[in-house]
């Protein structure tokens, strides 16, 4: 049944198809090693879900290197009213079955939790005003996403596709075991669910999945790029560290938001009428294109995207009158704390649907950090000027829809399991 | 059965003479024959291209406060601008039409060149293809939002045009106008064999020349031609060349009403020679020197007004007989640009103009 596939590209679509024969299926082709179980004592594990960096392969220049697999579960709580200690406890015990089962790390296992305003808005009390969660909106003049409003979502991710499915399996399906570890307890019976989405991100995995809409037949993206618009992005200078997006205080500390769209990508315009110049000038920077400093996907940049090295966030709007372009990063990059970044990006591409998209995922102190990124992103004060359009030559706008939009906290560990809005802590 | 899989079958099973049938389904010979090559020797002016097409009328619909109109003509190859880097767009092979919709005001019929459009194509719940047409300009089909677009085969397709709010400045009784999003959608009926009927034209003789192809009238579609200088507001006080484009200067005498600052106020109208369209998505910058010394210098805006049309401009407080003018144009026109228009526009020296 699968021959002629290569491996990596069964692997994905396995992902994508999910389900216990999947598994079977993907298990007997990925190479996955005998991966040892997770630690008996869990009391090491750290304070911050969202903590994965430490865990990370890192790239020859030093940047964390996104796990290569994600599913994402949006669920509704099942019970009525507000979430009961006996279904927190089950939900806990069911996810330290995941971390007994699999070192916490990218060749073993990463999961987070996070849970939406309209989760909270089950409380009596409201979170206190040391969380900023805001309910998701439209953030731009021309974009109009569905809103998310399910409860929770379920973020796992793994370099091995065999290692989310099992794990889907054993929340979710009917596996007793996982890893060798006994499971006891999953989460069908405290959750409904909303949707399921799935990705993947890495060197070669794009143009592997290219056969989707919204890229052109000719199969334009390049064998090496991590992403299907064809460059790099997550230098370790251009994210934000674990710490600058983390919640200082209260209940919530340790904790973060998490902004999460879905991004329909339209390249065709993008691969067979810009030209490189184009598009290295709308990613990056006019600058970046005039002095040919991206080489291929961009690797050759290191571990930063050369923005304020060169001034580009500083002089987007003189960019705009003088070369008729300003690029996404450049743009981005003006949303700026104390002179570093805000926003920690844990996006991932995707064929769900059979579209090219992206799962753009980011992690930030509040979500007034992420609307700040994006109205930065959207350069509409830099379309009022004249040869940037709304779209046109502004960033990468032109080639891509947002479609959904929700917004989420992530809990700290203690408090990942169907936390109170005021949890005593 | 799909094109790709039919080309396969007869690739596969039979000679000679059935390929050549199958790749005529597949339009190429259409297309050897309606894409001439390029002219030769072309000169960085506005010329003639070596043919011209026909276009055929869609539907027309209201989208809020605009009117539009989806036409369509046969896929050609066209320019797009990234500062003054100029690329090629191609035809492909799947290439079944170009694809164009025009906007106007209702109520002035001013053609908005700057707008934010975006186009869906779809069969039942099945999206066929989504992506922005790029804001164009043609010598014979005016200023449009267009792109070659692949349709699956002969059928009924919906087409879904969504405007953004405007981002340009506007003035007048424009202002505060064109800031909610719109949308209209059209029905089309795609046929190969009807398309063909479409009027192609080559020009044999005068292609290359500088000049430009008359503006094609359709009845109810205004063309986004800008005033003659004579019936511009205010007082002309010259007019300027540069990269072939056209710059009248005009000064009124008060600053357009939705302006910040009192003064008198410049006004620079950047058209095509010719056929008078606008030259939108430029940065344009003056300066105004009195004996010698600057007296004001700034950008100009690009703005959108019921009388002066698009344009660029400032409050300038004071312009006296005697001033020179600078003009300097920072990014060229990044609009996208049919055959005979993609060499002009794009080196744009200074200009300078004495104030009579």
């Amino acid at each position: 049944m699968d021959r002629g596939i290569p491996r990596r590209e069964f692997v994905k679509a396995a992902v994508a198809i999910g389900g216990s024969a999947a598994l079977a299926a993907c298990l007997q082709r990925e190479s996955t090693p005998e991966l040892p179980t997770g630690p008996d004592d869990l009391s090491e594990l750290p304070a911050r879900q969202h903590a994965w960096n430490d865990v990370l392969a890192t790239d020859d220049h030093g940047n964390d290197v996104a796990p290569k697999h994600h599913v994402l579960r949006l669920m509704d709580y099942s019970g009525a009213g507000p979430p009961s200690n006996a279904d927190r406890e089950t939900m806990e015990r069911s996810l330290r079955t995941l971390e007994r089962a699999y070192p916490r790390s990218h060749e073993g296992l990463l999961f987070t939790v996070s849970y939406s305003p309209a989760y909270f808005d089950g409380f009596d009390e409201p979170l206190p005003d040391s969380v900023d969660l805001q309910e998701p909106k439209a953030l731009a003049p021309f974009e109009e996403p569905a809103l998310d409003r399910s409860d929770a979502v379920l973020h796992l991710a793994s370099d091995y596709g065999s290692v989310v499915l099992a794990v889907e399996e054993a929340l979710f399906g009917d596996a007793e075991e996982l890893n060798g570890v006994s499971v006891e307890a999953g989460l069908d019976d405290l959750f409904d669910p909303v949707d399921r989405r799935t990705g993947f991100i890495g060197d070669g995995l794009p143009a592997d999945h290219q056969d989707v809409d919204g890229i052109p037949a000719s199969k334009p993206v390049p064998d090496d790029a991590p992403m299907y618009m064809g460059f790099k992005s997550g230098f370790k200078k251009n994210q934000a560290t674990e710490d600058a997006v983390s919640i200082q205080s209260g209940p919530f500390a340790d904790g973060t938001t998490q902004q999460l769209s879905l991004i329909r990508l339209h390249l065709q315009q993008w691969y067979e009428q810009d030209s490189r110049f184009h598009r290295v000038a709308t990613m990056f920077c006019p600058v970046h294109a005039d002095d040919g400093l991206v080489e291929g996907s961009g690797d050759n940049l290191g571990d930063t995207s050369l923005m304020t090295e060169r001034g580009c966030p500083a002089h987007a709007e003189d960019h705009a009158r003088e070369y008729g372009v300003v690029g996404h990063s450049q743009k981005s990059a003006r949303a700026r704390r104390d002179d570093t970044p805000i926003m920690l990006r844990r996006d991932f591409d995707s064929t769900d649907d059979g579209k090219a998209s992206l799962h753009f995922l980011s992690l930030q102190r509040t979500i007034s950090d992420f609307v700040d990124t994006r109205e930065a992103m959207n350069g509409t004060d830099l379309a009022e000027s004249g040869p940037v359009g709304q779209r046109t030559n502004n960033g990468i706008l032109q080639y891509m829809t947002v479609e959904r939009r929700g917004n989420y906290l992530l809990p700290p560990r203690a408090l990942r399991s169907l936390p109170e809005a005021q949890p005593d802590r | 059965m799909k094109r790709r899989t039919l080309l396969k079958g007869g690739a596969g099973l039979a000679g000679l003479g059935s390929m050549a049938g199958c790749l005529a389904s597949l339009g190429f010979e259409r297309r050897s024959a309606r894409s001439p090559p390029l002219v030769e020797n072309r000169p960085d002016a506005v010329y003639i291209p070596s043919h011209i097409e026909g276009m055929q009328m869609v539907g027309m619909g209201k989208a809020g406060p605009y009117r539009a109109a989806l036409t369509v003509s046969f896929p050609h190859r066209f320019w797009l601008m990234t500062g003054r880097n100029r690329e090629m767009v191609e035809l492909r092979a799947e290439d079944s039409v170009h694809l164009m919709v025009s906007l106007w005001d209702a109520e002035t019929q001013v053609v908005p060149p700057t707008s934010d459009v975006t186009l869906e194509i779809s069969q039942g719940d099945e999206t066929v293809v989504q992506k922005a047409p790029w804001p164009m300009l043609s010598q014979n089909m005016g200023f449009h939002f267009g792109d070659n677009y692949a349709l699956p085969g002969d059928g009924t397709y919906s087409v879904s045009v969504k405007i953004g709010p405007m981002q340009t400045r506007r003035t007048g009784s424009f202002a505060g106008r064109f800031d909610d999003p719109a949308s209209v959608g059209f029905s089309y009926e795609y046929s190969r064999s009807a398309l063909n009927e479409l009027a192609f034209e080559t020009l044999d003789e005068t292609k290359g020349n500088e000049g430009a192809v008359e503006p094609m009238r359709m009845e109810m579609l205004p063309l986004a031609q800008l005033p003659e200088p004579d019936g511009l507001p205010g007082r002309v006080i010259g007019e300027a060349t540069s990269g072939d484009g056209r710059f009248v200067v005009s000064v009124l005498d008060e600053a357009l009403p939705g302006l910040d600052g009192s003064g008198q106020y410049l006004a620079v109208s950047a058209r095509t020679p010719y056929n008078r369209y606008p030259l939108p998505f430029m940065s344009l910058a003056s300066t105004i020197s009195r004996d010698g010394s600057t007296v004001v210098e700034g950008p100009l805006k690009a703005t959108l007004d019921p009388d002066l049309n698009y344009h660029y401009g400032a409050v300038a407080d004071d312009i006296s007989s005697g001033d020179t003018v600078e003009l300097e144009v920072g990014a060229p026109p990044q609009a996208a640009r049919h055959e005979g228009y993609e060499t002009a526009f794009v080196e744009m020296p200074s200009m300078s103009l004495d104030v009579p």
